[in-house]
């Protein structure tokens, strides 16, 4: 897997603890300080060994500690982010969003649902976002502006 | 201890009633008297240096509207500095509305009590969220003790709480629901499937909104709170005009109804975090913290040692928030 680590003294420690503790091995740890995420994150790999039960309590532990893990067995972790927009949307609109959306590395829209009202100013539409770990404040935000350009209520999760 | 009520609404009549609910347990407990020698509203004031009878007073309020009717020392037409001048009191308990526009009357009320080296204890947002550091310098530079528990969440325990209780950690961040009245109508909303407006009559119906909702669905008062908050707790030096706000007008059944599919409630959130001040209407999961219904307030204090503590209380109520204003007052009695 690989995760990613803001100071990788310190963090290194945090993650690798849990691994011990619950009994799995760990094979193999490589990290290029010099290689750095946009973010300012370090990507550090890490292989470990050990029953299925016992891998999946490490990941829950790891993330417990803020550790963002990237990629488990090669795939990138996802993760489901909804938003709700009211406002008088037509499906341009929607184009649009979506367009501006997909075109943030690492970000899809995974579903959309547009509920039209008596008055066409007030619609509802739902969207549902896949995005890499880690990437859920960019895409919130993302969101915002484009509300705040359409005039659109942004309600987005917490 | 001599006590200057100014204010005599909702809140300040709860607080009469209960000092004389309290009175002598509290005389008993903490060895504290309290004594109330003055009390204001619109029209002028009811003052006695030995301590004005509370159940006359509320009576006479609740008869004529007026506390300056109050038989014998009742006077009309003055004002609340003047009282101010030529009272003699140790602490000012300042429950006049709420302003945001400049804060007053209440700001001059607060800055001549403390100017004066008298303690102040508030559930008035407008001051605090207009001018929360020139406040606390004024108390600091006065050497006075200034308390505003009620004026975030009531009686929800929030900002003593942080202060004390949760006082070995950092306070990183807090999200809250701030505002009863409009908790209250996004819940019946997500209940009913019914439309904004006729479930904001109801609740002005019941009492629980304001002829003039604006302060409340336009997420004005959560703003105030959202301020004090990160002054008070998050240390941060911010006023009104930082916090991005939008309300509740704008929801409709549709995206309520859209939200539950995938197992969220809409509810208006305070966030308050160093890198952003907010107000707006937030997802929050079905079953988490936040999912509480009617006029409950809540609030998440994220901590660097203790991870998340939330608090649940009543949000307003005339006997809830003057609970908080009792509290302060004990607790400034038994710094003493
Ligand atoms: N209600 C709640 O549950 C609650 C909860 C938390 C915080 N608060 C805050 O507590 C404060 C009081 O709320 P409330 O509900 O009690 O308001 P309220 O019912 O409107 O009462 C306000 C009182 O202030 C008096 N007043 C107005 N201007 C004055 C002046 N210049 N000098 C002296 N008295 C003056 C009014 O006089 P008249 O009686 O003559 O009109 C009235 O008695 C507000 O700042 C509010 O935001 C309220």
């Amino acid at each position: 897997m690989v995760l990613e680590l803001l100071d990788v003294p310190g963090q290194l420690m945090d993650a690798l603890n849990p691994i011990g503790r619950l009994g799995a091995n760990i094979v193999a740890v490589i990290h290029q300080r010099d290689v750095k995420t946009e973010r300012g994150t370090v990507p550090v790999q890490i292989t470990i060994e050990g029953d299925k039960d016992t891998l999946n309590e490490v990941l829950n532990l790891i993330e417990k500690t803020g550790i963002e893990i990237i990629e488990v067995d090669g795939i990138l972790r996802k993760e489901k982010i909804t938003t709700i927009l009211v406002g008088n949307i037509v499906d341009q609109d929607l184009k649009d969003t979506v367009n501006l959306l997909n075109k943030i590395e690492g970000v899809m829209v995974a579903d959309l649902d547009l509920k039209m009202s008596d008055h066409p100013e007030k619609s509802t539409s739902r969207i549902v976002i896949e995005a890499e770990q880690g990437r859920k404040k960019e895409v919130l935000t993302k969101i915002k502006d484009i509300g705040n350009l359409k005039g659109f209520l942004v309600i987005n999760e917490i | 201890m001599k006590i200057c009520l100014m204010g005599f609404g909702s809140v300040g009549q709860g607080v009469a009633r209960v000092f004389q609910m309290k009175r002598d347990e509290i005389k008993q407990e903490y060895g504290l008297d309290l004594e109330l020698v003055a009390a204001l509203d619109r029209s002028g004031a009811a003052i006695n240096p030995e301590g004005l009878d509370l159940k006359l007073l509320l009576e006479t309020k609740k008869l004529t509207g007026k506390v300056s009717k109050y038989p014998e020392y009742g006077e009309e037409g003055v004002s609340g500095l003047e009282v101010l001048d030529k009272v003699e009191y140790d602490c000012l308990i300042e429950v006049t509305p709420t302003n945001i526009e400049d804060g007053e009357p209440a700001l001059s009320h607060i800055l001549k009590a403390m100017g004066d080296g008298k303690d102040v204890v508030t559930s008035n947002k407008g001051p605090l969220a207009l001018k929360f550091s020139e406040l606390a310098r004024a108390a600091r530079d006065n050497g006075v003790k200034f308390k505003y528990e009620a004026s975030v969440g009531g009686a929800m325990p929030i900002i003593n709480f942080a202060h004390e209780t949760l006082s070995g950690c950092k306070i990183e961040s807090i999200y809250g629901i701030l505002n009863g009245t409009t908790n209250y109508i996004l819940s019946r909303m997500a209940k009913e499937g019914s439309s904004y407006e006729q479930t904001l009559n109801e609740a002005q119906e019941m009492g629980i909104a304001e002829t003039d909702p604006t302060q409340d669905v336009e997420g004005e008062d959560a703003a105030c709170k959202v301020v004090i908050l990160a002054n008070s707790i998050l240390k941060m030096d911010v006023t009104y005009a930082d916090v991005e706000v939008k309300g509740i007008s704008q929801i409709t059944p549709e995206s309520i109804s859209l939200a539950k599919k995938e197992g969220y409630l809409i509810k208006l959130i305070g966030e308050v975090s160093p890198d952003s001040l907010e107000v707006s209407p937030r997802l929050v999961k079905e079953g988490s913290p936040f999912a509480v219904e009617g006029t409950l307030n809540v609030a998440t204090l994220k901590t660097d040692l203790a991870d998340e503590v939330t608090v649940v209380g009543k949000g307003a109520g005339s006997i809830e928030t003057a609970s908080a204003i009792l509290s302060d007052v004990i607790s400034i009695w038994k710094t003493k």
